[in-house]
């Protein structure tokens, strides 16, 4: 019938079954041990490695602190800014792109700009194509509100917030309160235990920088489900354990000594001139209300939010000013004083008991010393200590370094005594540190060689000896308040976000000064009469209503002729200082003035101007914030149009 | 005439157990598929529902299959070997590249994997030349020479594709069935030591860089777990994530979140282990092993050499796919493309396990026949 059983000869296969059968239920069994070793014996270490893949621990932003001054007024503050992200890959050239591009809002050479990266990007090789790139900084707010609504129709776009610093006086003030840049490499390494991370913004200048750990805050974090791509999920019950997130704890808010009406003010008086600095100083507690340092530049700028192209070209512009203004002339410049350093010359030989006071001497309008002519600004004639402060006469000061034995070292420890050619201590800024020269300094300067001409400079404030304009304020606070001086204090005290006063600095007191009252007094009046006689050297810059006390000041330098440059900037670099010091009012003074200007000319005609014009400002806000006497205007709210002061 | 064929007697013999495997393991297959799929929107979040499709589309092949008494299959053996290798000639003219391999052919929107279906054809072919030659002795390696062109031409030509996986399946087929066979232990050394030569040389020259690859992913997967480690290290940990009782229905969270590429297709165990556990996964594997062996018995039982190589052929299908879908995605085994039969969504592979499972059934229906050949007309 059929061939197939014909030819159906299994006993060849007979016992092979079962072979193949053992083998088939070995090798399973083989799997199951595999699974048993996998799902029972490391299935801890398998579960850890779930969790971790998909619970990611996201940091939350702190807030850094707010910076007011003294009146509460904003200084330094943290504004939300947006950045645009997109993911090159995922974002549709045709339909996507050209909305998103109207939707910012953005010009033609833009557009063709951002194009070109874009497609750059999405035709190269890395992984930069498949990950957020950061497209546009700081996109204006209509913006943001315009993609949010459209959100729905822009796929692969992200709009992130991201907080930048923002300093609503913009350039007046920018050297003390400083700056903030990008955490850099080398700095991250030290900072990383502290919390930092890549792309952080740290205060890189000013108090920004001094006072870095109580502005920065702690950042919190949170535990959230994420997915392979990295995308957020929701929920987490039973799969994150807790604590699931820690808040963030805002920076500390800093209340400053500083009011920012002065210093506008301050910027408006300087406005006539290129360069230069000026420091308001209360005598009574070394609190500095108005500290400003010209050119200044805009931290706003420097800070970031619109853009690493603006911060680059805002560099550049800082460094290669020939006015230098990334340098604080407060704090940061070291000048030789001029005249204004006369009355501690006196002090000195007045201590010192070497000279009377009321023996005059002979001003024919120079002195020969040895080969050399010392020159005095005109005939003053016959010249006491008084007059030779007041009209600033610089023979009688030569007289006294040079025939009356005050000498070098005596000058200079006078200077000391006062703060000068010493770091105040101020903590904001690096700080030059000036020089008051002494005898062996000057020899070592000389190679061994001394001349009594050293002496001669010094007692007028030439030569080697240099002074901050904060250490000369706080050296004339410390005239006008009978000896003490202060240590300089800009930040008064540490709030929270809250409001809460965490911490309040009192007024510290660096010494006080040892000096005899009478002789004190003496150059007081010298001082009064600078501004107030008619021939005092700052009688003219006068103000109706000012009461002051001060020295001018007109510190030669030393010429420097640059090699090819052009006259204009070589006549400008060889001018003089002009400074004015004083304090007011006369008779319980309460703020001491310092205003330098860099190759401005003379003192009396540069510089005292504007201190009168900064002293009245004060004046004047100290009338206007507190109309009954006796309240002082400090943390009040300025209370304007309440009438003024009796 | 067909309907003739399942006679009353052969109906009465319907082979329940293999039955009852079989539609467990699909039921647990689709309720995985929907698991596994719920992480995609889209239609991809369907494939369950095709994938029901295609069990029924396959279930009603594998009765027509069941109702053709498998004993007409042997006439038409080599005819449709043929026409399995000519499909898979065709695959290099008309073939639409997926992800780098092409497998496919496309008819409008129908496509099918011509590869999937040689592994049925090729156990025929293999059965029908076992069955025309049957040995008293002991073989040799030159008796087993046709059947081992049999085998290597397809194979080659999937290798080409290129699809490691396949074509290993259909090696595994043929040795299991040589293994059936009475080969002398003389040979059996010869081959052994002829493998063990040749293996570095299809090392270097067969086997292309990204297959390669793979082997050494397997052999030192912490090097690569981003990149090309992130299957085998990823699917492990599923696994172990699962525990003893598992995470529960559509709670893997490695699945849940994306972990898993390929779920659907090459890996839908690390899922159904990940959500089930140790007890789920044992109970998966005793499920396949009763098929497998359950296979072996039907071949056993079968009345004629032609029946008793079907019945191995396919349980060896089954088998092998099961062993080395589980054994790479636990980390045991390389991983090479294979899928987990009716927990793996394809049509294609659908279809030739339901075919392969109709074949064991036909087989084991008519192991009784009193009249043992069918009118051949």
């Amino acid at each position: 019938m059929s061939l197939v059983v014909q030819r159906s000869d299994v006993s060849e296969f007979r016992r092979r079954f079962r072979w193949i059968a053992l083998g088939m239920a070995l090798l399973f069994l083989g799997l199951i041990l595999r699974l048993f070793q996998l799902q029972l014996l490391e299935s801890d270490e398998s579960k850890a490695i779930a969790r971790e893949n998909i619970v990611r621990r996201v940091t939350l932003a702190t807030t850094r602190g707010i910076i007011r001054d003294r009146n509460g007024k904003v200084l330094a503050e943290s504004r939300p800014s947006y950045n645009l992200y997109v993911v090159p890959e995922r974002i549709d050239m045709q339909n996507v792109w050209p909305k998103l591009v109207d939707y910012l809002g953005v010009g033609v050479d833009e557009r063709a700009r951002l194009e070109a990266l874009l497609t750059s990007i999405r035709a190269s090789d890395g992984p930069r194509k498949s990950q957020q790139i950061l497209l546009k900084e700081d996109i204006s707010r209509d913006a943001v509100a315009t993609l949010r609504t459209h959100d729905a129709e822009l796929p692969a776009v992200d709009v992130v917030p991201v907080p930048v610093r923002s300093y609503p006086y913009e350039e007046v003030g920018a050297h003390v309160l400083g700056y903030m840049a990008e955490v850099d490499a080398e700095k991250l390494s030290q900072l990383r235990s502290a919390g930092y991370v890549e792309g952080d913004r740290v205060g890189a200048m000013g108090i920004e920088r001094a006072w870095e750990s109580y502005l920065r805050g702690t950042r919190g974090w949170e535990k959230v489900l994420v997915d392979a791509k990295g995308r957020r999920r929701p929920g987490g019950e039973g799969i994150i354990e807790d604590p699931r997130r820690v808040d963030p704890i805002p920076g500390r808010d800093l209340r400053l000594t500083l009011d920012a009406e002065i210093q506008r003010a301050i910027e408006k008086a300087m406005r006539g001139e290129l360069a230069g600095g000026v420091a308001l100083v209360d005598v009574r507690t070394g609190r500095i209300l108005g500290l400003y340092s010209k050119p200044s530049y805009d931290p706003n700028a420097l800070s970031g939010g619109s853009g690493k192209q603006v911060i680059r070209d805002a560099f550049r512009r800082l460094y290669s000013d020939p006015l230098k203004p990334a340098l604080d002339k407060t704090i940061a410049g070291a000048y030789p004083p001029g005249s204004t350093f006369k009355p501690f010359t006196a002090l000195a030989a007045l201590e010192k008991g070497l000279i009377d006071p009321r023996a005059s001497t002979q001003c024919r309008g120079a002195l020969t010393f040895g080969k050399r002519t010392f020159r005095c600004t005109h005939v003053h004639g016959s010249t006491d200590l008084h007059k030779g402060i007041a009209e600033s006469c610089n023979v009688y000061f030569y007289r006294l370094a040079s025939e009356l034995g005050v000498g070098m070292d005596v000058i200079a420890e006078m200077g000391q005594r006062f703060g000068l050619g010493t770091r105040t201590g101020l903590g904001v800024n690096a700080e030059a540190q000036g020089r008051m020269p002494t005898r062996a300094w000057m020899t070592l300067r000389n190679k061994g060689q001394f001349r009594l001409g050293f002496g001669l400079n010094a007692a007028i404030g030439q030569g080697a000896t240099t002074v901050t304009v904060l250490q000369l304020a706080l050296a004339y606070a410390a005239l006008a308040n009978g000896g003490t001086l202060y240590q300089p204090q800009i930040v008064r005290a540490v709030e929270t976000s809250a409001g809460t006063v965490v911490q309040e600095f009192a007024p510290r007191v660096r010494r006080q000064i040892d000096v005899s009252p009478e002789n004190l007094s003496r150059v007081q009046k010298a001082l009064f009469a600078g501004v107030n006689s008619e021939a005092g050297t700052a009688y003219k810059a006068r103000v109706l209503g000012v009461d002051m006390a001060g020295k001018t000041g007109t510190a030669q330098v030393s010429h420097k002729l640059a090699r090819g440059a052009e006259a204009e900037r070589v006549w400008y670099f060889n001018r003089e200082h002009a400074w004015f010091a004083g304090y007011s009012p006369t008779r319980s003074p309460e703020v001491a003035v310092v205003v330098l200007v860099e190759h401005g000319g003379a003192g009396g005609k540069h510089a005292a101007p504007i201190a009168f014009e900064v002293v009245r400002a004060y004046q004047e806000l100290m009338r206007e914030r507190s109309p009954r006497a006796g309240v002082t205007a400090a943390g009040r709210a300025p209370s304007k149009g309440q009438g003024s002061a009796p | 005439m067909i309907r003739g064929d399942v006679s009353g007697r052969a109906r009465d013999h319907f082979d329940w157990p293999l039955f009852i495997a079989a539609a467990l393991i699909a039921v647990l297959g689709v309720v995985n598929l929907y698991s596994a799929t719920s992480v995609y929107s889209g239609s991809r979040s369907e494939l369950y529902i095709s994938q029901v499709y295609w069990l029924v589309l396959g279930g009603i092949l594998g009765g027509v299959l069941v109702a053709i008494d498998y004993r007409h299959l042997e006439r038409l053996g080599y005819v449709l070997y043929a026409f399995g290798v000519f499909s898979l000639g065709l695959v290099f003219v008309l073939a639409r590249d997926v992800r780098g391999s092409s497998r496919w052919i496309e008819f409008g929107s129908f496509r099918f994997q011509p590869s999937e279906f040689m592994k049925v054809f090729l156990v025929i072919a293999l059965a029908k030349f076992l069955h025309d030659d049957p040995r008293s002795e002991g073989r040799t390696l030159k008796d087993l020479l046709v059947p081992a062109v049999l085998t290597g031409v397809p194979a080659l030509l999937i290798l080409k594709q290129p699809d490691l996986g396949t074509a290993t399946i259909l090696t595994l087929v043929f040795l299991t069935i040589a293994a059936l066979t009475r080969v002398r232990w003389k040979s059996v050394a010869v081959f052994v030591v002829t493998v063990a030569g040749a293996a570095p040389i299809i090392w270097s020259y067969v086997l292309l860089d990204y297959q390669r690859d793979r082997v050494t992913v397997f052999l030192r997967p912490e090097d690569d777990i981003l990149h090309r480690g992130w299957h085998a290290h990823h699917s492990r940990v599923a696994i172990g994530n699962g525990g003893l009782f598992g995470n529960g229905f559509m709670k893997g969270t490695q699945n849940q979140f994306n972990f898993l590429p390929d779920q659907f297709s090459d890996f839908p165990f690390p899922v159904y282990a990940e959500e089930w556990g140790f007890v789920g996964t044992v109970l998966l594997i005793l499920l396949y092993a009763f098929l497998s062996l359950w296979a072996i018995r039907i071949a056993s039982l079968a009345k004629d050499r032609f029946g008793a190589v079907l019945g191995v052929g396919c349980g060896a299908i089954l088998f092998w796919h099961a062993l080395i879908n589980i054994g790479m995605t636990s980390g045991v085994l390389p991983v090479v493309g294979v899928t987990l039969p009716l927990f793996s969504y394809g049509g294609s592979s659908v279809t030739t396990v339901m075919m392969a499972i109709a074949l064991l059934m036909n087989v084991s229906m008519r192991r009784y026949s009193a009249v043992p050949a069918p009118d051949r007309l």
